[in-house]
């Protein structure tokens, strides 16, 4: 697949970004102790801990690279190629994609042996969750590149889909604490489908809303991205 | 081509190279390329470490990667040293016999001159003049400039500049030239810094351009 070309080149580029390579794998090992120490309930942490990686490690992560790789004009010349969009997308998230897979391991495997966790009744439904995360985040972080002009100004333009996704969909607080009716909204969030069809890989919730909501976030980063990305700088 | 960049700063000359050949159908060899363009000795160094003369030349080597049919060059020797160049110039010249079609754009007008079959000026957004160099030039007349002696009568309607240049214009160089010569001999008159010349593009240009204004 010509994507992986893009890929390899990102994958060296991340190789000798100090800054990506700390907070991708540095940092995960540094929580991890803290984890091991964690004297909490094992399903809803990994739940969490899958929910900040998808958050961080896709999301904000994406949002930076495509930002640099746009001004430093390697999307325009990329496009001027054999490539298509999507494929030019896909190849410039690949090392992320596999960071954030590789960290939702090494979490999910740390809690579980730590808390002694039973292994997910259905886990297709984590799969789908997974999957779904990364690729409704990947769009996002597409989209979002499209408002921020510069790889500083990332950490601005990607605070209110953090904070909304961290406040509103059951990562710090459960659900079950606010009123029914905000709630309700709060699971139109990205991250909340995701979140609820990872508790349905393990304990059996609804799936129908939240699969639901995944599409509709996927078909709606598809038309942002179509509509709205950048494939040269503002000047 | 692209005018400028588009190359990740931090991968090595062969990294990038490798990269566009990844994404292209037949791609020519990464080391060919490189060679082609006199970049092997520089394949491990980062693309930020690069001088913008080593930058264009890297940018025309994954221009030649797909070997093109057609090749668009943007200003392809904007940057480069004289040698460098020359050596462009030889590649496009290399590419031209292989039967690649060439679209060139560049300010330099001896490079036109030197490359170009056919050739279109664009003076503020419009093509003003297009065909062969010679097509071009020949609407435009020769010059024949020198320095005469203080005091002489010239047998020429001329432009004298501060200096006392002499500047003729001519359709006929040869016919004029012969004649002032021949003046400058029977008269013995010495003509100073004679220069002789048949228009060349750069007059053509200039002179469109002034046109135009």
């Amino acid at each position: 697949m010509r994507a992986v070309a893009v890929g390899q080149a990102e994958l060296k580029l991340f190789w000798r970004n100090r800054t990506a390579l700390f907070n991708s794998i540095v940092m995960p090992l540094l929580i991890t102790p803290a984890l091991l120490a964690a004297d909490a309930d094992g399903v809803p942490l990994v739940i969490g801990l899958v929910g900040f990686v998808l958050l961080m490690a896709v999301y904000y992560n994406l949002v930076t690279t495509f930002v640099a790789r746009r001004e430093e004009l390697v999307l325009k010349r990329l496009r001027v190629g054999e490539l298509t969009d999507p494929e030019i997308l896909l190849g410039a998230s690949l090392p992320s994609v596999v960071v954030a897979l590789g960290q939702m391991a090494l979490f999910t495997v740390v809690v579980g042996v730590t808390t002694g966790i039973s292994p997910p009744s259905r886990p297709w439904f984590l799969l789908l969750g997974v999957i779904g995360g990364v690729v409704v985040f990947m769009l996002l972080a597409a989209a979002s590149s499209a408002y921020t002009r510069t790889v500083e100004m990332a950490q601005v333009t990607s605070l209110p889909v953090l904070v909304a996704c961290l406040l509103g969909s059951g990562v710090f607080f459960p659900l079950s604490v606010v009123p029914a009716e905000v709630a309700s909204v709060l699971r139109l969030l990205p991250l909340s489908p995701v979140l609820e069809l990872l508790r349905a890989g393990w304990d059996g919730g609804p799936v129908v809303q939240p699969v639901i909501v995944l599409a509709v976030w996927t078909g709606a980063g598809i038309y942002a991205v179509r509509r709205w990305f950048r494939w040269d700088p503002r000047r | 081509m692209l005018q400028e960049g588009g190359f990740p700063p931090d991968l090595t000359v062969t990294e990038a190279t490798k990269m566009w050949a990844g994404t292209l159908t037949s791609p020519r060899p990464v080391e060919e390329a490189l060679s082609l363009v006199d970049l092997a000795h520089r394949a491990s160094v980062r693309v930020k470490q690069l001088s913008g003369g080593e930058r264009r030349r890297l940018d025309l080597a994954l221009a030649l990667l797909g070997r093109p049919e057609v090749l668009f060059l943007d200003e392809p020797t904007t940057g480069l040293d004289p040698e460098s160049r020359r050596n462009t110039w030889e590649l496009i010249r290399a590419l031209l016999r292989e039967g690649v079609t060439v679209l060139l754009t560049t300010h330099y007008l001896e490079e036109a001159q030197a490359l170009a079959d056919r050739l279109a000026i664009m003076h503020r957004g419009r093509i003003v003049v297009q065909g062969t160099v010679s097509e071009v030039v020949d609407a435009y007349p020769s010059r024949i400039s020198f320095v005469p002696p203080g005091g002489v009568p010239l047998p020429f309607v001329t432009d004298v500049d501060g200096a006392g240049r002499v500047t003729v214009t001519t359709n006929n160089l040869q016919e004029t030239l012969h004649e002032l010569l021949a003046w400058a001999h029977v008269n013995s008159v010495e003509l100073s810094g004679l220069d002789a010349r048949s228009a060349s593009l750069e007059e053509a240009f200039l002179a469109i351009a002034q046109e135009a204004a």
